[in-house]
């Protein structure tokens, strides 16, 4: 074959392969959504503030919970006891709602 | 025909190392014929062929081909006539390695986007002609010295040009080869193609098939 | 305009055999290419999959939660606050929550303890709480019993456990666990039910227990509690009530449900110290690449060029190849690196990822997460690396241009 149909043939293989993935995505989030469902009410009746991502610490476990002095709260660049908290950053819309109501 | 009027070819003008290749040549060639340019090395030879086959541009001078003047014309249109005019063979083979032979030869006919398959007919036709159809598909490194120059006439053939340029085509080659060479020349005359070659081998220039030799000198036409 | 697309393809068959002959080389760059674009993709893929997620769970969040600070830390909070909370305008209803976290000596994990809220105070949630885009959100489910999970209830010396906990202790319904009360005591509580495991994102480390096993456990007098949520006649007045709490209380500190948002909003921003670590080291890469490739024509390159041109190549011709040379790389590295980032992300559930974000926890949920992709995103990956690639690809061949097809000719040696 020639050299140009196989690199058509294959981009066009790796397109078709992409745009099926995107569709079984789109189909997936709908069936999904029960679970999606499942969570979002198990958050409403029991009340509860974060996503179970990291368990390391307190402060990595409630991310939105965790008070204003903690290590994760420290800086934006700090290093941290916690490889966690390096991919997450502190809330700065909150520091700035709480400094008004100080 | 192709005329030459007045053509000066200075390489690195203006820096200590300049050089005039060529002082003012005036030359008419004929069709349909085998012409020599005959001359010791640094004599300019090169340098009119490459002119010739508008491979480079004068510094001063015109040249008309088939009386028209080609030496204004801008790279696209002139790389245009180059490649339907004229096929060239070069001192080396000049095969593009990793490739194979058959890919080599079609290469010159890549850019006018001519169908493959009538391409690959007419490519693989020429290298039969010369009894190389066999090494259509190796890759060119495993070629001899002769299969490599004769590869380079397939591919100098590939457009069907009418006028076929020739530089120290033998300069490589054993006396066998080098009559073998000629006698693929003169299949050209016969085609009606005219043929320019440079060459100091008195195989080339003597031969009997040669129908005007032209001695070159110090960048100047000896008459 | 047929024999342009015939010249193209001659021009993309002379591309490759040439990227062929030296195959160690741009295997591995195409190789090294389609890893950056894998590692950027599933960063996207994860990220953006997972916000989407946080926000759609978390809209039912509490409106606000009070919590009391002393020194800089979480205290807690005396019941009183209740009825001071109570009483201020806006404030439609308050609850007390009682959780805290416990530490497994066993297994080296952090678990978070949950009283369950009491049936009323949902109600009350559930009629202010409008979801957008749920319409199932207030279902029937929220009318049950709040000590019920599955059927079954949560009496006292019960506990129902998450997921991430029952596989960590590998426990099930119908066995006991030990806790260490705050006097010594062993307090043995049955497991009565797990929460689902299509859950876990949000409840792999919840140990669902009663109020009073809990203040046992951890030695809480009932005049003090965790901290409260509360429920605000409207919506939009949550920042205002807020700052009245904090008015009323100065010892509280208020989050309203758009901070908890926002939060997660921002959570894995390309701020965050690993993603710029991975995002500069893939940057860092590429660019050594462009400048590989934009820092010139090898003299073999050069004389290839110049034979090309010779047989009768245009400069522009020769630019088209370049052209063709770098979209061919740059396109199937960045097809290859997104499929192959769609099924890491949401097939394999993220396993190149899984040891950072584990960090030191014991406890790692296990979750699969919803495939959001965000197209524009994907167009934005795309112009950030197929593009530079390929016009660096073709940048040199300005040099190109210098190189005359009598090249060819004055060439004498091999």
């Amino acid at each position: 074959m020639r050299k140009s149909s196989l690199f058509f043939y294959s981009l066009i293989t790796e397109l078709m392969v992409l745009s099926l993935l995107l569709l079984y995505g789109a189909i997936d989030k709908n069936t999904q959504q029960e679970s999606l469902q499942e969570k979002a009410m198990l958050v409403e009746t029991l009340q509860l503030t974060d996503l179970c991502l990291f368990t390391e610490a307190r402060y990595t476990r409630h991310l939105s919970q965790a008070d204003l002095n903690t290590a994760f709260q420290d800086h934006p660049v700090s290093l941290e006891h916690f490889p966690s908290g390096s991919f997450t950053q502190p809330s700065f819309t909150g520091m700035g709602s709480h400094e008004q109501l100080d | 025909m192709i005329e030459l009027h007045g053509i000066r070819k200075v390489f690195n003008a203006g820096n200590p190392s300049e050089f005039t290749a060529i002082n003012g040549a005036n030359l008419q060639i004929a069709e349909n014929q085998i012409t020599v340019l005959k001359g010791p090395s640094g004599s300019g030879k090169t340098t009119l062929l490459s002119i010739v086959g508008c491979m480079s541009r004068p510094t001063a001078g015109r040249v008309h081909l088939n009386g028209r003047e080609i030496t204004s014309l801008p790279e696209r249109f002139l790389t245009d006539i180059r490649r339907k005019t004229f096929g060239f063979i070069f001192q080396q083979p000049n095969l593009i390695k990793g490739i194979s032979v058959l890919e080599n030869v079609m290469l010159p006919a890549y850019p006018l986007g001519e169908k493959r398959s009538q391409l690959r007919i007419k490519a693989l036709a020429g290298l039969d002609e010369l009894n190389i159809g066999n090494k259509s598909h190796s890759n060119v490194e495993w070629l001899s010295g002769g299969e490599a120059q004769r590869a380079s006439i397939v591919r100098a053939l590939i457009n069907n040009p009418s006028i076929i340029i020739a530089d120290e085509p033998t300069a490589h080659l054993d006396s066998k080869l080098s009559y073998r060479f000629m006698e693929i020349i003169e299949k050209f005359k016969a085609e009606g193609k005219t043929v320019i070659i440079t060459s100091h081998d008195p195989l080339v220039y003597d031969a009997a098939i040669v129908d005007r030799v032209i001695t070159m000198r110090d960048g100047q036409i000896e008459v | 305009m047929n024999s342009w697309i015939e010249k193209q393809r001659y021009i993309i068959d002379f591309t490759l055999s040439s990227l062929l002959r030296r195959k160690v080389k741009n295997i591995g760059l195409l190789v090294l290419y389609t890893l950056i674009v894998f590692i950027l993709a599933s960063m996207m893929f994860f990220t953006h999959s997972i916000k989407r997620e946080a926000a759609l769970i978390l809209k039912g969040a509490p409106e606000v939660v009070v919590q009391k600070i002393v020194a800089g830390r979480h205290d807690l909070m005396p019941i009183e606050y209740l009825d001071t909370i109570k009483k201020i305008r806006g404030v439609a209803t308050a609850a007390p929550r009682l959780w805290g976290y416990y530490y497994d000596n066993l297994v080296k994990a952090n678990y978070t303890l949950l009283v369950p809220p009491t049936q009323t105070t949902t109600t009350n949630i559930s009629r202010t709480t409008v979801v957008e885009n749920e319409p199932n959100s207030q279902s029937v489910d929220l009318t049950k019993p709040l000590y019920e999970v599955n059927g079954t209830k949560l009496e006292s010396g019960t506990i129902i456990i998450g997921n991430g906990v029952a596989r960590l202790r590998q426990i099930a319904k119908g066995d006991y666990m030990p806790f260490l009360s705050f006097d010594g005591n062993v307090m043995n509580l049955k497991v009565v039910d797990t929460l689902s495991a299509q859950s876990e994102l949000v409840s792999s480390d919840l140990l669902l227990i009663t109020e009073e096993d809990f203040r046992k456990l951890f030695g809480i007098d009932k005049q003090f509690v965790t901290d409260m949520t509360v429920v605000v006649n409207n919506p939009s007045e949550m920042p205002t009530v807020a700052a009245k709490i904090k008015k009323r209380l100065p010892q509280a500190r208020p989050i309203i449900r758009d901070e908890i948002l926002r939060t997660y909003e921002s959570i894995f921003n390309w701020r965050g110290g690993m993603m710029i670590v991975i995002f500069s080291a893939a940057v860092l890469a590429f660019v050594i690449f462009a400048w590989d490739k934009a820092s010139g024509l090898s003299a073999g390159e050069r004389r290839e060029i110049g034979i090309l041109k010779a047989v009768g190549w245009e400069t522009s011709d020769v630019i088209q190849m370049k052209f063709w040379e770098g979209a061919i790389i740059s396109l199937t590295a960045f097809f290859s690196g997104v499929i192959l980032a769609y099924i890491h992300v949401f097939f394999m559930g993220s396993p190149v990822f899984e040891p950072a974000l584990k960090g030191w926890s014991a406890l790692y949920p296990n979750f699969s997460l919803t495939p959001f992709v965000n197209i524009e995103q994907l167009t934005t990956l795309f112009f950030l690396t197929v593009l530079p690639y390929t016009v660096a690809t073709i940048v040199p061949i300005w040099r190109a241009a210098t190189i005359d097809p009598d090249s060819a000719m004055r060439f004498t040696g091999d």
